[in-house]
C-alpha cells in the first residue's frame, strides 16, 4: 500500500507541487475561479483514492475559498469521495429499466459474492460497492461501472468472472489509487444512512427470511419497521428516534 | 417503420470520433459556412424557422429560447447540457460517445447563433469515457481551427471549456448545473431572473440540451423547412427516442415526430412472447403513465400532455403483465427522494414520507390509512418547489395508483390475506 498521506507529510506537499501546473491550467479554463473546483477535486481523488482533507485545504487556497464552503461543496457530489474507497469501485446501476430487466437479482448475487453490503467495502480494502441511479444504459441492462467504466449487459456468470480478474489483478479497468486503507464505509456518518434507510449493515448480518427480495439494501430499515410496529414500548416513535434511543435494537433484532 | 438516420447517421458504421471520417461524411460544413457567410442572426433564424424545441426534457421553443437574450455588449455563455440522468434516457450518452463531432459542431453553431465567445459542455460525471472522447475530438477540432482564437482566419473568437459532474441528478436541471458549472453545489436558483438575463456568473446564458444543439447541424444543411416540415403542428422534425423496459430490442431509435406510440413499440422489437401491454411511461422517471388506449396516440408534445402524461426527454419504457407497479413506483420515488437537493420542504420531505409508506407497501406491510396518505401526500409536492424536481415525484405513482389500485390494495396488512402482525 502506497504511503499515507497526512497533514505536513511532504507526501502530500510532494503531490501538491506535481499537480500543481494542471491545476493552473484548469483554473485559466473558467472566467471565475471557483468553477474550477470540481475538476481540481476529480485531479486530486484520481492521485490519491478519494477528496483528502488536505486535497480540500489545498483547493480552498488556491480558489480563494473557506475550507467550510469547499467541504460544503464537495459533499454535495456522490462521486467524490471524502474517505478511502476500495481499488475497484463496483457501481450497478439500481434504475427502473435496469431492474424491470433483472437488476434485482443481479444486485443480489453482488452482494452474496462480495459479502458487503450498499456503501460498503471490502475488509481487505479491494472492492467498494454501491447500488447508483439510472446509467443512461437502459438499452443495455443490467449494467455497472467499474473505476466508471461502463459494463453492459451483465449476468452473475459475467461478474463472478470480472472479480475473478480484479483478485487477480487481470481486469481490463485499471485499479484506482488507495493512498490509505478505506473502512467499512465511505460515509461521513453511516448511523444516520441507517436511520433514513439509505444504507444497510453488512450483507451477511441481515439475514431476512421475510424480506421478499427485490430490494435487498433497505433490510435495515425494515426490521425498523418491524421493532415499531410490534413493540410496545416504541409506539409513536420514528425510525430516526429509535436509532438515537437506542442504538443497538437492530442488532438484537438482527440476532434473535 | 419510420426509423430515420439524421443524427444517428453513420453510428455503428463509421468511426465517427475521427475528424476525417466526420468531414468526409460533410461534417463541419456548416460550422465554416456560418461563421465566414453566415450572421448569428441568420443561424437564430434557421433555428427559429425550424420549429426546434428542446429536447432534454421542457420542449421549450430554442429559437425563442436565445431571443430572451438582452441586447447587450456584456459576455454571454452557451452551456451545453449533457447531464442526462433522466431514468429511462440514454439518447446523449450515444451521441457523446459515437458522434462527438456532431455534437460539438452543434455546440459552435449555437454559441454562434447567439453570438457567445465562450460556451460549455457540463458532463455527467459518470460519462468518463464520453468526456474523454468529446475532449479528444474538441482537440482534434481546436488543431484545424475550428475552436479558439480567430476561427478560421474571420476574427470570430470561441472558446469550448469540457466539465465534468460529479454525480447528481439535480445538475440536469439548467439553474442547478450552472450553480454546479461555477464550482457550487447543484442547489437550483430561484426563478426569474431567467438564466437568459441572469446566468453563468451573472452573465445571459442559454443552456440547451445536446441533442437540441446537435439538430442545429442537419436543419442548416437542408434548410428550416425541410426540418418544419417533418412532425406534427407543433412538435417539428425528429426525435431520438430511448426505448427500454419490456421490449425485445431496447435502444435509441430516431423518428419523425408524432410517430405512433404502438409503432414506437414495434420499432423496438415489441413486447416479449405470449406478454401484454400494462403501460408505458413515455418521458422519463419524471412522466405519468399511458396506456392501452393511447397506443394510437402520435408521439408528440401535445398529444402525450393531452394523454395526462409529458414527451420529456424521449425516455420511453414499456412495462408488460409481469411488472409489479407497487415496486416500480417505490424504485422512482426513491429516485426523485435521493436526488432531491433538500432546499424545499414539500419535495425533500414529502419525497421521503412516500418513500417509506411504499417500502411497506413492497413489503406487503402496507397500513391501513397509507393508501390515503399516498394520494393525500402525492397531491401536496407539485408546484411547491424551486424547480420541477419536486413536481416529477408524482405523476409516475399517481397514474398507477389510479390504474392498477388493486396492487396497491393488495398489500395493505389486514386485506386480501395479507396477515396482519
Amino acid at each position: 500500500m502506497a504511503k499515507a498521506t497526512r497533514p505536513g507529510d511532504s507526501g502530500f506537499d510532494a503531490l501538491l507541487e506535481r499537480l500543481r501546473p494542471e491545476c493552473d491550467r484548469i483554473i485559466a479554463q473558467y472566467e471565475h475561479k471557483r468553477s474550477a473546483l470540481l475538476p481540481i477535486m476529480h485531479l486530486f481523488q484520481e492521485h490519491e483514492g478519494f477528496v483528502s482533507p488536505e486535497a480540500m485545504a489545498a483547493a480552498a487556497r488556491m480558489l480563494d475559498l473557506t475550507p467550510a464552503e469547499v467541504e460544503s461543496t464537495v459533499s454535495f457530489y456522490t462521486l467524490l469521495y471524502r474517505k478511502p474507497v476500495g481499488r475497484y469501485m463496483l457501481q450497478v446501476c439500481r434504475g427502473l429499466s435496469c431492474v424491470l430487466n433483472g437488476a434485482d437479482e443481479f444486485m443480489a448475487h453482488c452482494r452474496t459474492r462480495l459479502g458487503i453490503g450498499h456503501l460498503e467495502t471490502t475488509d481487505d480494502g479491494t472492492f467498494s460497492y454501491e447500488e447508483v441511479e439510472c446509467l443512461a444504459a437502459c438499452d443495455r441492462a443490467p449494467c455497472m461501472q467499474v473505476n466508471l467504466e461502463f459494463f453492459y449487459d451483465l449476468t452473475p456468470e459475467r461478474f463472478d468472472q470480472m472479480l475473478d480478474q480484479m483478485r487477480n489483478g487481470v481486469f481490463e479497468v485499471p485499479p484506482l489509487a488507495q493512498t490509505r486503507r478505506p473502512e467499512r464505509t465511505w460515509l461521513e456518518s453511516p448511523q444516520a444512512e441507517i436511520a433514513t434507510g439509505r444504507r444497510t449493515r453488512g450483507a451477511e448480518r441481515v439475514p431476512d427470511p421475510d424480506d421478499p427480495g427485490g430490494i435487498g439494501d433497505r433490510s435495515g430499515l425494515i426490521m425498523l419497521d418491524r421493532i415499531l410496529a410490534r413493540d410496545q414500548a416504541f409506539r409513536g416513535r420514528t425510525r430516526e428516534r429509535l436509532v438515537r434511543e437506542d442504538p443497538q435494537a437492530l442488532e438484537r433484532v438482527v440476532e434473535d | 417503420m419510420p426509423v430515420v438516420k439524421v443524427l444517428t447517421a453513420g453510428i455503428g458504421e463509421a468511426d465517427l470520433r475521427e475528424i476525417a471520417t466526420y468531414e468526409a461524411r460533410g461534417g463541419y460544413r456548416q460550422w465554416k459556412r456560418a461563421v465566414r457567410e453566415l450572421s448569428p442572426a441568420d443561424v437564430l433564424k434557421a433555428v427559429d424557422a425550424s420549429g426546434l424545441r428542446g429536447r432534454g426534457g421542457a420542449g421549450f421553443p430554442t429559437g425563442r429560447k436565445w431571443q430572451f437574450l438582452p441586447a447587450s455588449d456584456a459576455p454571454r455563455y452557451l452551456v451545453c447540457n449533457c447531464d442526462e440522468a433522466e431514468p429511462g434516457t440514454f439518447k446523449d450518452h450515444m451521441l457523446l460517445e459515437e458522434n462527438p463531432h456532431a455534437v460539438l459542431e452543434g455546440i459552435l453553431l449555437g454559441a454562434y447563433g447567439i453570438a457567445s465567445h465562450h460556451a460549455f459542455i457540463y458532463i455527467r460525471g459518470e460519462f468518463k469515457r464520453g468526456y474523454q472522447i468529446f475532449s479528444r475530438a474538441l482537440e482534434q477540432a481546436r488543431a484545424v481551427g475550428y475552436v479558439g482564437t480567430n476561427v478560421l482566419g474571420t476574427g470570430y473568437d470561441l472558446e469550448v471549456t469540457v466539465h465534468r459532474g460529479a454525480g447528481a441528478y439535480i445538475c440536469g436541471e439548467e439553474t442547478g448545473l450552472l450553480n454546479s458549472l461555477e464550482g457550487k453545489r447543484g442547489e437550483p436558483r430561484l426563478k426569474p431572473p431567467f438564466p437568459a438575463v441572469a446566468g453563468l456568473y451573472g452573465m445571459p446564458t442559454v443552456v440547451n440540451n445536446v441533442e437540441t444543439l446537435a439538430y442545429i447541424v442537419p436543419i442548416l444543411e437542408r434548410g428550416p423547412e425541410w426540418f418544419a416540415s417533418v412532425g406534427t403542428e407543433r412538435s417539428k422534425g425528429y426525435k431520438i427516442v430511448s426505448v427500454s423496459g419490456h421490449v425485445q430490442r431496447p435502444g435509441n431509435y430516431e423518428v419523425p415526430m408524432g410517430t405512433p406510440v404502438r409503432e414506437l413499440v414495434e420499432i423496438a422489437g415489441g413486447l416479449r412472447p405470449g406478454r401484454t401491454l400494462k403501460a408505458i411511461q413515455p418521458g422519463g422517471g419524471s412522466s405519468a403513465c399511458i396506456f392501452e388506449e393511447h397506443l394510437d396516440l402520435p408521439y408528440d408534445y401535445e398529444s402525450m400532455a393531452k394523454a395526462g402524461s409529458m414527451l420529456g426527454s424521449g425516455a420511453f419504457v414499456v412495462f408488460d403483465d409481469t411488472t409489479d407497479f407497487v415496486k416500480a413506483a417505490h424504485n422512482l420515488v426513491r429516485f426523485f427522494a435521493h436526488e432531491s437537493c433538500g432546499q424545499c420542504t414539500p419535495c425533500r420531505e414529502g419525497g421521503h414520507w412516500l418513500e417509506r409508506v411504499l417500502e411497506r407497501f413492497v413489503h406487503g406491510r402496507g397500513l391501513p390509512g397509507d393508501l390515503e396518505m399516498l394520494h393525500r401526500v402525492s397531491g401536496s409536492i407539485t408546484g411547491l418547489n424551486l424547480c420541477a424536481l419536486g413536481d416529477s415525484i408524482e405523476p409516475f405513482l399517481k397514474s398507477v395508483l389510479r390504474r392498477f389500485p388493486e396492487q396497491f390494495e393488495a398489500r395493505v396488512i389486514g386485506r386480501n390475506g395479507v396477515a396482519a402482525r
